[in-house]
Order: C-alpha cells, then sequence, then structure tokens
C-alpha cells in the first residue's frame, strides 16, 4: 500500500460510489438470487415455488448429464490450456529469436486476440462443414471417417481446435513480453555456458519464464471453463447429445432454454464455488509476485 | 527566514517499531543543518516529520513559535527536494515550478515573474518548455530545486537530492546547493548518507544512529571531538582506525597491539581497557627508529594526491589504515616507523563506546 | 547472439507455419465471401478471392434482407460500437475513480468495500446470467443500450488494472503534490489522470475489444432486432442459413463474419504497441 494516505472523510465515497453501486444492483442482487433459487423448487410454470434445501444440488450432483459435462469441462480445459501454452510458448521462443521480420511475425500471431469466440467458432464449424468445408473433406479423404454430428470425439475434436486457436494470440502475447523481460546478458551468459538451443530452453528460458507460465495457465483455465461459450454455442451447441456441453453452457441451456430455474441456480452455484477456488488462488499469487 | 524546533520528537509505528526516540533540537534562521547516518537510522523519517508527510507520536515540531504538530504540509510553508525528484512527468518543466504557486491562488503575472527567477537563478531559462524526462539527471535536480525556491519557502528541506547523480555531477551541485543556500539564506534541513556531503555543506551536522541524535555540532567538532565511536567512524574518510588498549599504570601511555605503547594526556584511571581510536591521518611517518611504533606494510594503495598504506599491528590487531599527503613507495612488508601526537588520540569506553 | 544458419531457417519456417495456421481460416472465409453463392455450394471453400466483393458487402450492409433480419449490417456495426465504446469508457471512468479510493485513501469501509469490489472477478457473468437476466428485466431495461451495458460494467477487473498502476506511481509524486497544496480531487485531475494517459488508452482499447466481442449477455438481453450487434447478427444469419429450401448463403454469412472481424483487429494491430502494454500489465 502507499506510504501516505489521504485521509478524508467524504471523498473516498465519492469516488467508490458509482462502481459499488453498479456491483450492488447487477452483481450483488443477481448473486444472492442465484443463492437463493437454487434452493427453490419452481413448476414449470413458474406459477409457484416452494423451499427444497439441498434437493437441486442433490438432484444435480447425482444427474448422469451434470457428470458428464463436469468431466467433459476438465478435459476439455486442461487441454485447451495446455495445448494452446505449448503452441505459443513454441512460436514466442521462435519470434524472440528472429531479427528479420521479428515486428511482421508478432502481428500476424497476436492479432487474433480481437476476434470474437463466437467469431471463431463460425469460421471453425464452417472449415468442417460437411457441404464444403476443405477440413471435412480433407479428413475424409484420408480415410478418417471423421463425422462430427454423430461422433461425439470428433465434435470434441473440433471445439478443442477452435478454442485452441482461439487462445494461442493471448498466450502468445504474454509469453513474448517475457522472454523480452529476460535480460539480455543472461541469455548471453547462457549461450557461452551451453551451446544446445534446446538445453539452454528447458535449463534457463523456461525457469525464467515460469510465473508467466503459471500466470497464463490459471487465465487459460478461466477462459476454457467460460469464454469458450461463444464457440461451444455456434459450433456443436453442446452436440451431440450434450457431449461437449460445458458446465456453463449446460447452465444456459438448462436455465433458459429448459426453464429449469432451481436446477440451473444450483449449477450456478457450484461453478461459483469453483471459480472463487481458481480466482482466489491466482490472485494470492499474483500478489505475492508484486511484493518481489 | 525562520527557526525550526523539534521538542522530544518521536515517531512510533503502528507495529510498534520506535522511529525516532526523542529529538531536542534548534535550527536557527538561516543555518544549513545537514542529518546525516547510515541507512535505516531514522534520518529521512525525521525530514518527512519536519515537513508533515510523516506523523508526529509525542513531542513538538515548531517552526517559527508556532506548534505544526498537526498542520498540513502545504500550509507548514516548507519545500522539499525529494531523492528521485519527484517530478509531474506530465508537466512541462515551468509547470512543474508553476504548480504549488497555481494552486496557492497567485495570479498568473506573479507565477511568471517568479518561474522565470527561479529558472535564471538555476540557469534554466532555455530549458522550461521541455519535459522533465528530456533533461539530463543534473538539470531534473535543478527543477526540483526551482520547484522549491519558486515558492521562498520558510524552510528548504531535501532528502538526499544527490544520490541520483553521478560522482562529477554530484561535486558540482554539492557546490551549486551551497552556494544557493547561502545566497537565499533560508533555513535548510538535509538528510545524506554520504559524510563528505554532510561535512561540506553543514552549518552544523546531526549524527544519526538507531533513531537517537548521537552527536549535534559543527562538522570541525565533530571530526576533532566525536562523541562517541559510532560517530568517529561514521566521520571521516578513510575510517578512522580502532585499537583494543590498555592504559598504563602512569596513566602516561596506552598498550595496543602486541606491545605498541603511545602516549596520551587523557584523564582516564591506570589499567583501564579502552578502545584507541586513531584517524589515518593523524599517523606521522618518521626515519627509522625515531618513532615508537613499527608497523609492517601489508598493501598499499596509491591515489596520487595522497597515499594509503595497510599496517600490521601485530597479531590482535585489525589492519591500520596510514593516509600520507604525495605518492611514496613502500615494499611489502616493510617496516615503518611511526608516531601519533597524544592529542590526536581518542579514547571511547568498550561497553558503551562513549568518548572518555 | 550467435544463431546457426538452421536454427535461423527453422525459426522463420516454424514462424510461417504458425501465421498460416492463425490467418489461413480468416482468409477463407474472405476469400469465399467474394464468390456467388452457386460458385461456393457447387466449388466449396476458396482459397483465392471472386468478383462478387462489392455486390456481396453492399447487400448485407445496406440490405436488411440479405441479414435475414429487420436489420441491416451496418446497423449492427452501430451498436458494436455503441456496446464497444460505451463499456469501454464506462469501465475506465468508473474503474479508475474507484481504484483511486482504494489505493490512496484511508477511510473506514475500505475493506468490506474492496471485498464487494473483489469479489465480482469470482462470479464472471456466465455463472449468473438467470438471475442477471432477471434483474434487468425487472428494472424494464431489456433491449435498451444500458441495460446492454451496465451489467457488463458490473465485474471489477478494470479496477485492479488501475490499482496495480497506481501502486506503481511513485509516493513522491503525491507528496510533492501536497506539499505544492495540492487536495484529494486536484492531485487526481491534475496529477494522477494525465499520468495515466498511457494506460487509460491501453485498458480503453481492450475493453473495446472486449465489449465490441460480448456474446452471451447480448443474446439475453436483445430480443429485439434493432439492438443486435454484429457478433449476435451472425449468428442468426448462420442459424437461418439452411432456411427455405434456397441454396445457402455462404458467402453473405462469411462477408458478415468479417465485418464482425475487421473493426477490433484493426484497433488490435494499430494500438499494438498500447494494447500489448495494457494486456501486459496485468500480469504484473
Amino acid at each position: 500500500m502507499k506510504r501516505v494516505q489521504f485521509e478524508h472523510s467524504a471523498v473516498p465515497y465519492l469516488f467508490i460510489a458509482p462502481q459499488i453501486l453498479i456491483i450492488s444492483i447487477f452483481f450483488l442482487w443477481p448473486a444472492v438470487q442465484a443463492l437463493y433459487q437454487s434452493f427453490l423448487l419452481e413448476d414449470a410454470f413458474g406459477m409457484s415455488s416452494q423451499f427444497v434445501w439441498f434437493r437441486n444440488f442433490e438432484d444435480v450432483l447425482t444427474s448422469s448429464s451434470w457428470t458428464r459435462s463436469a468431466i467433459f469441462t476438465v478435459v476439455f480445459s486442461v487441454l485447451v490450456s495446455v495445448l494452446s501454452i505449448a503452441i505459443s510458448l513454441f512460436l514466442a521462443v521462435r519470434a524472440d529469436e528472429v531479427i528479420r521480420g521479428a515486428k511482421s511475425y508478432k502481428t500476424l500471431l497476436m492479432w487474433g486476440y480481437a476476434i470474437a469466440p463466437p467469431v471463431a467458432g463460425l469460421l471453425g464449424i464452417m472449415m468442417f462443414n460437411p457441404l464444403m468445408g476443405d477440413l471435412y473433406k480433407a479428413f475424409n479423404s484420408f480415410g478418417f471417417e471423421f463425422n462430427h454430428i454423430e461422433n461425439a470425439n470428433d465434435a470434441a475434436f473440433i471445439v478443442i481446435l477452435i478454442a485452441v486457436w482461439k487462445q494461442v494470440s493471448v498466450n502468445f502475447i504474454f509469453f513474448l513480453s517475457g522472454l523480452q523481460g529476460i535480460p539480455k546478458s543472461v541469455q548471453e551468459a547462457a549461450t557461452l555456458d551451453c551451446k544446445s538451443p534446446e538445453r539452454r530452453f528447458w535449463t534457463i528460458t523456461f525457469p525464467l519464464l515460469a510465473p508467466t507460465t503459471f500466470f497464463l495457465l490459471v487465465i487459460n483455465l478461466t477462459y476454457a471453463f467460460f469464454e469458450t461459450f461463444g464457440i461451444i454455442d455456434v459450433s456443436t451447441k453442446g452436440a451431440p447429445g450434450g457431449s461437449t456441453a460445458t458446465l456453463v453452457y449446460k447452465v444456459y441451456v438448462d436455465g433458459f432454454l429448459g426453464a429449469d430455474m432451481g436446477g440451473s441456480a444450483a449449477q450456478s452455484v457450484l461453478l461459483m464455488i469453483m471459480v472463487s477456488v481458481l480466482t482466489v488462488f491466482q490472485f494470492r499469487f499474483i500478489e505475492r509476485k508484486v511484493h518481489y | 527566514m525562520a527557526t525550526v524546533t523539534l521538542n522530544q520528537a518521536q515517531k512510533t509505528y503502528p507495529n510498534g517499531f520506535k522511529a525516532i526516540h526523542g529529538i531536542d533540537l534548534k535550527i536557527e534562521h538561516g543555518e544549513f543543518t545537514v542529518l546525516v547516518g547510515p541507512s535505516g537510522c531514522g534520518k529521512s523519517t525525521l525530514l518527512r516529520m519536519i515537513a508533515g508527510l510523516e506523523g508526529i507520536s509525542d513531542g513538538e515540531i515548531i517552526i517559527d513559535d508556532k506548534v505544526v504538530n498537526t498542520v498540513a504540509p502545504a500550509d507548514r510553508d516548507i519545500a522539499m527536494v525529494f531523492q528521485n525528484y519527484a517530478l509531474y512527468p506530465h508537466m512541462n518543466n515551468y509547470g512543474n515550478m508553476a504548480y504549488g504557486l497555481k494552486n496557492r491562488g497567485y495570479s498568473k503575472a506573479e507565477i511568471d515573474a517568479k518561474v522565470r527567477e527561479a529558472a535564471r537563478i538555476l540557469q534554466l531559462e532555455d530549458h522550461l518548455e521541455r519535459k522533465p524526462r528530456q533533461l539530463s539527471g543534473g538539470q531534473r535536480q535543478r527543477v526540483a530545486m526551482g520547484r522549491a525556491i519558486v515558492r521562498q519557502p520558510k524552510v528548504f528541506l531535501f532528502d538526499e537530492p544527490l544520490s541520483n547523480l553521478d560522482a562529477k555531477l554530484r561535486v558540482d551541485m554539492r557546490l551549486e546547493i551551497k552556494n544557493l543556500q547561502q545566497r537565499l539564506g533560508i533555513t535548510s534541513v538535509y538528510v545524506t548518507h554520504d559524510q563528505v556531503e554532510a561535512m561540506t555543506l553543514a552549518d552544523r551536522l546531526i549524527v544519526m544512529n538507531g533513531g537517537v541524535a548521537e552527536q549535534i555540532g559543527t562538522p570541525i567538532d565533530i571530526y576533532e571531538k566525536p562523541a562517541s565511536q559510532f560517530v568517529a567512524g561514521f566521520i571521516g574518510s578513510p575510517a578512522m582506525n580502532f585499537l583494543k588498549g590498555k592504559v598504563s599504570d602512569d596513566k602516561k601511555h596506552v598498550t595496543v597491539g602486541d606491545g605498541v605503547m603511545l602516549d596520551l594526556d587523557h584523564d582516564v584511571e591506570a589499567g583501564r581497557d579502552v578502545t584507541v581510536g586513531i584517524r589515518p591521518e593523524h599517523l606521522e611517518l618518521l626515519k627509522d627508529g625515531e618513532g615508537r611504533i613499527n608497523a609492517g606494510v601489508r598493501m598499499v594503495e596509491s591515489l596520487g594526491a595522497e597515499t594509503l598504506a595497510y599496517l600490521d599491528f601485530g597479531a590482535n590487531a585489525d589492519n591500520v589504515t596510514l593516509r600520507l599527503q604525495g605518492t611514496h613507495t613502500f615494499e611489502k612488508g616493510e617496516k615503518l616507523s611511526l608516531s601519533v601526537p597524544a592529542s590526536k588520540i581518542h579514547l571511547f569506553d568498550i561497553e558503551s563506546g562513549q568518548r572518555i | 547472439m550467435y544463431q546457426s544458419k538452421w536454427r535461423i531457417f527453422t525459426n522463420h519456417t516454424i514462424l510461417v507455419l504458425g501465421s498460416l495456421f492463425m490467418i489461413l481460416p480468416v482468409w477463407i472465409a474472405f476469400a469465399s465471401s467474394t464468390h456467388t453463392r452457386e460458385y461456393i455450394f457447387q466449388n466449396g471453400l476458396q482459397f483465392l478471392p471472386g468478383g462478387e466483393f462489392f455486390t456481396n458487402y453492399g447487400a448485407i450492409l445496406f440490405d436488411a434482407e440479405a441479414t435475414k433480419g429487420r436489420v441491416t449490417a451496418l446497423e449492427m456495426l452501430f451498436n458494436s460500437m455503441v456496446l464497444g465504446l460505451g463499456f469501454a469508457i464506462g469501465k475506465v471512468i468508473i474503474s479508475m475513480m474507484a481504484a483511486y479510493a482504494i489505493v490512496y485513501f484511508r477511510f473506514k469501509l475500505a475493506v468490506p468495500l474492496f471485498w464487494i469490489i473483489f469479489s465480482t472477478l469470482l462470479l464472471p457473468l456466465e455463472v449468473r446470467i438467470v438471475p442477471s437476466y432477471e434483474v434487468v428485466a425487472n428494472l424494464g431495461l431489456l433491449n435498451t443500450y444500458t441495460g446492454l451495458i451496465l451489467p457488463l460494467i458490473a465485474s471489477a477487473t478494470g479496477t485492479f488494472f488501475f490499482r496495480q498502476f497506481y501502486r506503481s506511481v511513485p509516493d513522491e509524486l503525491l507528496e510533492a503534490a501536497r506539499l505544492d497544496g495540492a487536495g484529494p480531487i486536484r492531485f487526481f485531475i491534475d496529477i494522477l489522470v494525465p499520468l495515466s494517459v498511457t494506460m487509460i488508452a491501453a485498458i480503453f482499447i481492450i475493453m473495446f475489444v472486449v465489449g465490441w466481442n460480448q456474446y452471451l449477455w447480448p443474446l439475453l438481453m436483445t430480443t429485439d432486432d434493432q439492438l443486435y450487434t454484429i457478433v449476435i447478427g451472425i449468428k442468426q444469419v448462420y442459424n437461418s442459413l439452411y432456411e427455405g429450401g434456397q441454396i445457402p448463403q455462404f458467402p453473405k454469412a462469411f462477408a458478415l463474419t468479417i465485418m464482425a472481424s475487421v473493426p477490433p483487429v484493426l484497433v488490435v494491430v494499430i494500438f499494438q504497441r498500447m494494447f500489448v502494454k495494457g494486456l501486459v500489465e496485468t500480469e504484473k
């Protein structure tokens, strides 16, 4: 914190008021309602509801569709995070080394940040469109019998591919700036001590990038949890049979399309708990880093 | 022009750490006072207390007969030069100097006159339109001083203002600050950890250690009669030599190292164990055999204008530094014959470190 | 630094392949958007542009029929612009102010208020969509710009960016300003805001892109076509691709996709340095 601060009665409240007001109306209120609703059972028309304690949670946790979605979400998130981190780290290391065209490569690899997830989803699914998608045709001409409309694994493959494609640019930006933050003298000292670039990378560069990697892992997991909503909604829509629906997507489907308010709210609350753990983890980490 | 008085000024942090233990001090009109000490001794805290940037836990701070303990910094009529200059990076140099005047409601014409006058004094006239980052370190330093002098405050506060400059510039700016302060005659308090700066700038020097003022006096007083072993070691470069010694039975001598006898004219009880302090420049080199002290040379550093030799005073003593004018060539291991006038010998209590 | 010839060669090969991986999908979409629908239907996706650029893009920009709804792409672009700008401006102003209170003041409710703000990071909009929708509906804000933008601002990411930045501002500046007689509001306006200009620009750019790309919330909020953003618009178009037994209008759908992407991509590329700086600051 600051060594010196103002001590003033009214001013800080005045400055913080707009934020608190918006948060209270559009965040706290809905959050509390979600919590409240998760204990209610509503009839199909939303006409009456009764307080059922933890029954919604029991229903959710014991339902096979939720468990399946949870497993998919974890596998999906881990794969997306690891793959996109690996690819972008690989690219960033090379981009950091080149001298000629360094700026162009940087631009070419980072603009993807600006693409909206649903747009990425559409581009991806069009490539696999059975009527005209090149990738769809290419895969099948190799004899893969690729069919994402019926095969759950093929559908998952598409969603993961799109999600990775969308996330590479963000990771690339962070890795590149992390690499450029490593003092040149350290890299030069390493060149004198170690001939092989690969060995140098694993013994010097990668350990120095560890904080960035860890930070990105958290960011990517959060991304895979939430921001992939747009990708899924325009590509597979959870099909076939809910096999590619993440937990967030399921909250939307059950709550909005299925009108199961209590069940959807209970799912929300479960998600909140998961995210809280993730965020507290991340925040503690960032705070600690600030002190050094 | 103003006086600054501290009455038992104390500072205790909320975590219980006592940074300042109660300091009494009266700074006269136009006096240049320097607070010097190692890092963590509380000198900056004390300065910031005078500025009002740090609260005072107990005691009083008085500027010109007025207790300012709870007066806001801006209302104390002081100006401060910071170690990192703290210039507003988005304002040009003119804006930096004018900002405080603007906030005090001066008219545009008045501000302009004052800023231009300050710029003239500091030779910044050609740089007024530039931003701080376009200036060299020395020029930034000048702008920071300009920001202080435009207001013609009662008191100038300097918080290690030269420590970010290179060695040569530091000497130039030191002279300039002294010159400026004398010309403007403004009461000044200056914090530094550099004892050369402290000695050259100060009318009065306050040597601080562990939140306590170890000694207050003129630079020469402190150099000649350091009140404690800490002060003696801190002021003077190279630092004073300290040796364990025992006062002889006739009180005329003190024995150090491997039986080296030094003359003494202190009033001290016979047989007492003491710490003997000798400044490197007070050891006199004599012809062979004429001095009481015979010591071998361990190492020599020639600086051109002077020569430093590190001497072996026997197994029980650390290196003893000898400082001689001009160039001398000594062989390693060569025996030198030396003496110290009794008046130049300092004795300190072994336990408390206080001067005897 | 020394590099072997082989290393230099592989570096470029890998980077070119990586760039192609990123660009090809978008390029194919663009190339395919400049052909007639019959051509695409018969020959599949295209790598080379055709001659229908002006026809296809002109149609969706000005003819609501081409976007399968009651609004043209131009109107959707306008809505996206309002969302992007409103979101970015609102977020920057509100979070700058809140962060100032948190960092520079000692006040009674500082700790609980900080935790309230922090808690918004725990619960992204995605997990509380149903109740959020109900609140906005109760306030009568469905199908309004206010209802579209304000709930999105509730998340405190911007506040943390600025908090981080303020903490990196040297304490001495505040001290110098106080000696210069500046009070809290004057310090904020005279010193802190001008000092934050680059940071403000960077966050503004990031937030504009984030706002422009919003999907879930506008999807729920806007049942009225008139408020469709372009991102929502393309979904509608793709959804109705196979309706009516006609040949699917792939080229125009692609054209709409490209148009949804061009503004944010341009912003990111043009303000690349600022954008990267702002993004990376968040890590520190």
